[in-house]
């Protein structure tokens, strides 16, 4: 470590570690490269690979894309195979329910970018992507920004922007593997693992962008500062996506570990019930959303996760059956088609639960929803019957008599507007998929 | 007949069998290649039917050259079973038997080692059965006058039609081959049309 890195780690320790937000610029205005420089310098660059791995084991960072894997743990896998490693950033959150990696993006652009860097650095790569969706304006800016970095000689790599079709799979690693590689975006059986043989058979560190914006600030201010916030196994900050019960919302940056009845002011705004993860994730009651924080030790005994941390509460008025069988219509539409339980047992399942929602429903559809989960579950090339079955599961038990007056025809809420977000249309052609 | 004509009968009837066999094993396979069903049978077990009737070929093949070579008044050397045209009998007939054998064998021990090879190498291996199929039919009408009349020959005309019909059929659906996300909103407008069903 230089003498200029732990100065500004000192500095940057004593001067409000514990501030939020780290990631977001703190006046809400999107960072320039020269604003960029300003507050963090330049990427500190270690060298050579593997030499930050010990840092970021240190910090306890885990990737924010969802799934909470130790981020030392891929680079280390990634830095020990053989061949040369590519390294994507996953920009392309497929979730409508979230926003934050397009708002990191948009607003902290050079943070990922140096965190690119820096984990190519780390695993020896030579490749670097960034997969995005098809925002026009967020292209160009990124391509500006690239432009701008290499005018002023920041990457050691050059960044190619890859993107994305609008689909929820479309993050899926395997998915992202084969888009990079130029074909469609659509999930692969692993093994093999897509850090064993990943883009064009090369080994590949996919890391969400908010992972590698974590990574760039551990890199310049040091694991202590990185664990001033957070809790000791789950350290750290994490971007959200908040949708509070009166229609508020937004992008905010919170602690890992933060009453999740916080940044929803749930005692402002009740809610009659709290989604957690998003569209994979799971329905939290009011009850628990008010004793619980947003942290996976918290979450993971009631099957539900942090996930890309979406939190949205659902207003009282609602129906939580209706707002939940349209999302599973949603989800059961994503489906890549591929495999035969995703195919065939999501639609079916779809279907069910929409007749429930409409009032129409035979009595046994309850039974049927919870039989089909079992038979469409661990049975897919990717886990999207996993995920769409744990929100449903989760919609049947926090919703529970909701189902009971449905059965009965009847329905609880005053308006059927929608209030999770839904994007229209599915696939209906192979170039949705590119 | 008598014993010393046993195997000579035994060879050509089971040679029959075999070309029989063949046939289904390979219709059926189309079948399963293109997803499709059997009234009455669930997916997985037209796979099982066609698999384990490819095994029950094996065993046919098997009596099919065991009594040929050892019957007496042919002369086929075991080497005839692996080495084509090796036959001092029928020669090019007979030779086109051990070609199609050796392809039915790659096709065969590849299927069985399937868990074991890239999907790519069994796939490349089991487009040899389409190439192995017109052999065994030429060599079953070359090597034996009792194909070319009389109700066994409508028995090959029938096999070779529903081979026939079955590859005509797998070339038009593979063109008209929807793409499988574009089915999944057909099966949901379907599901919710049949409601829930028990």
């Amino acid at each position: 470590m230089t003498a200029a890195v732990r100065d500004a780690e000192t500095s940057r320790a004593n001067a409000g570690a514990t501030m939020l937000p780290r990631l977001l610029p703190a006046t809400g205005q999107p960072m320039d490269l020269s604003a960029h420089l300003k507050v963090h310098g330049r990427a500190p660059y270690r060298g050579g690979p593997r030499m930050l791995i010990h840092t970021i084991e240190s910090a306890g960072l885990t990737g924010r894309g969802g799934a909470a894997f130790p981020t030392h743990r891929k680079l280390t896998a990634v830095a020990d195979q053989k061949g040369v490693p590519v390294v994507v950033g996953n920009g392309a959150e497929g979730e409508p329910a979230s926003d934050k990696d397009k708002r990191l993006l948009w607003s902290s652009p050079h943070l990922v970018l140096d965190g690119l860097q820096l984990a190519a650095e780390t695993v020896g790569a030579r490749q670097v992507h960034l997969y995005v969706h098809r925002h026009p304006e967020l292209l160009r800016r990124l391509h500006s920004a690239l432009a701008e970095r290499a005018a002023a000689g920041l990457d050691r790599i050059a960044v190619a922007l890859v993107t994305a079709p609008p689909r929820f799979l479309a993050g899926e690693e395997s998915a992202l593997a084969s888009r990079v590689e130029g074909g469609a975006a659509l999930p692969r059986f692993t093994p093999p693992r897509i850090f064993e043989r990943g883009v064009n058979g090369a080994p590949t560190l996919v890391q969400n962008v908010e992972t590698l914006a974590q990574l760039a600030l551990i890199s310049r201010y040091g694991p202590a500062w990185f664990r001033a916030v957070g809790t000791e196994q789950e350290p750290g900050s994490m971007l959200t996506t908040l949708r509070r019960a009166d229609g508020g919302g937004g992008v905010e940056e919170i602690a890992i570990g933060t009453p999740i009845a916080d940044p929803l002011r749930l005692a402002e705004h009740p809610a009659q019930a709290v989604l957690v993860g998003g569209y994979h994730g799971a329905w939290l009651s009011p009850e628990q959303a008010g004793r619980l924080t947003l942290s996976n030790a918290d979450l993971r005994p009631l099957g539900a996760a942090v996930g890309a941390g979406v939190l949205a509460a659902l207003p009282t008025d609602r129906c939580g059956i209706v707002e939940s069988a349209r999302v599973v219509q949603y989800l059961a539409l994503e489906s890549a088609g591929q495999c035969g339980p995703c195919l065939n047992g999501l639609p079916r399942i779809a279907a069910t639960f929409m007749q429930l929602a409409d009032h129409r429903s035979a009595p046994s559809a309850q039974d049927d929803l919870r039989r089909w989960s079992k038979l469409v579950e661990r049975r897919g090339a990717c886990h999207h019957p996993d995920g769409t079955v744990r929100f449903l599961r989760s919609a049947l038990t926090v919703f529970a008599d909701e189902v009971t007056l449905h059965e009965a025809r009847r329905c609880s809420a005053s308006t059927y507007k929608p209030f999770l977000p839904i994007p229209a249309g599915s696939p209906g052609h192979e170039d949705d998929w590119i | 007949m008598t014993s010393a004509t046993a195997l000579w009968y035994a060879s050509r009837a089971t040679g029959v069998i075999c070309l029989v066999l063949f046939s289904l094993v390979a219709v059926l396979g189309i079948i399963v290649n293109r997803q499709g069903r059997l009234p009455g049978l669930p997916r997985f077990a037209v796979t099982g039917l066609h698999r384990n009737l490819s095994l029950l070929t094996v065993a046919f093949l098997g009596m099919h050259i065991v009594t040929a070579i050892a019957d007496g008044y042919a002369h086929i050397p075991w080497l005839s079973t692996v080495v084509p045209f090796t036959s001092g009998y029928e020669r090019f007939w007979i030779g086109l038997g051990t070609v199609a054998l050796d392809l039915f064998a790659a096709v065969i021990v590849t299927s069985l080692l399937r868990d074991r090879l890239a999907p790519a190498v069994w796939r490349a291996v089991h487009w040899l059965a389409y190439v192995s199929y017109p052999v065994i039919v030429v060599h079953s009408l070359g090597a034996s006058k009792d194909l070319r009349s009389g109700w066994l020959l409508a028995l090959t005309m029938a096999t070779v039609f529903a081979v026939v019909t079955a590859i005509s059929y797998r070339v038009i659906a593979a063109y008209a081959a929807v793409p499988r996300h574009r089915l999944v909103p057909e099966q949901l407008a379907q599901a919710d049309k049949t409601g829930s069903l028990r």
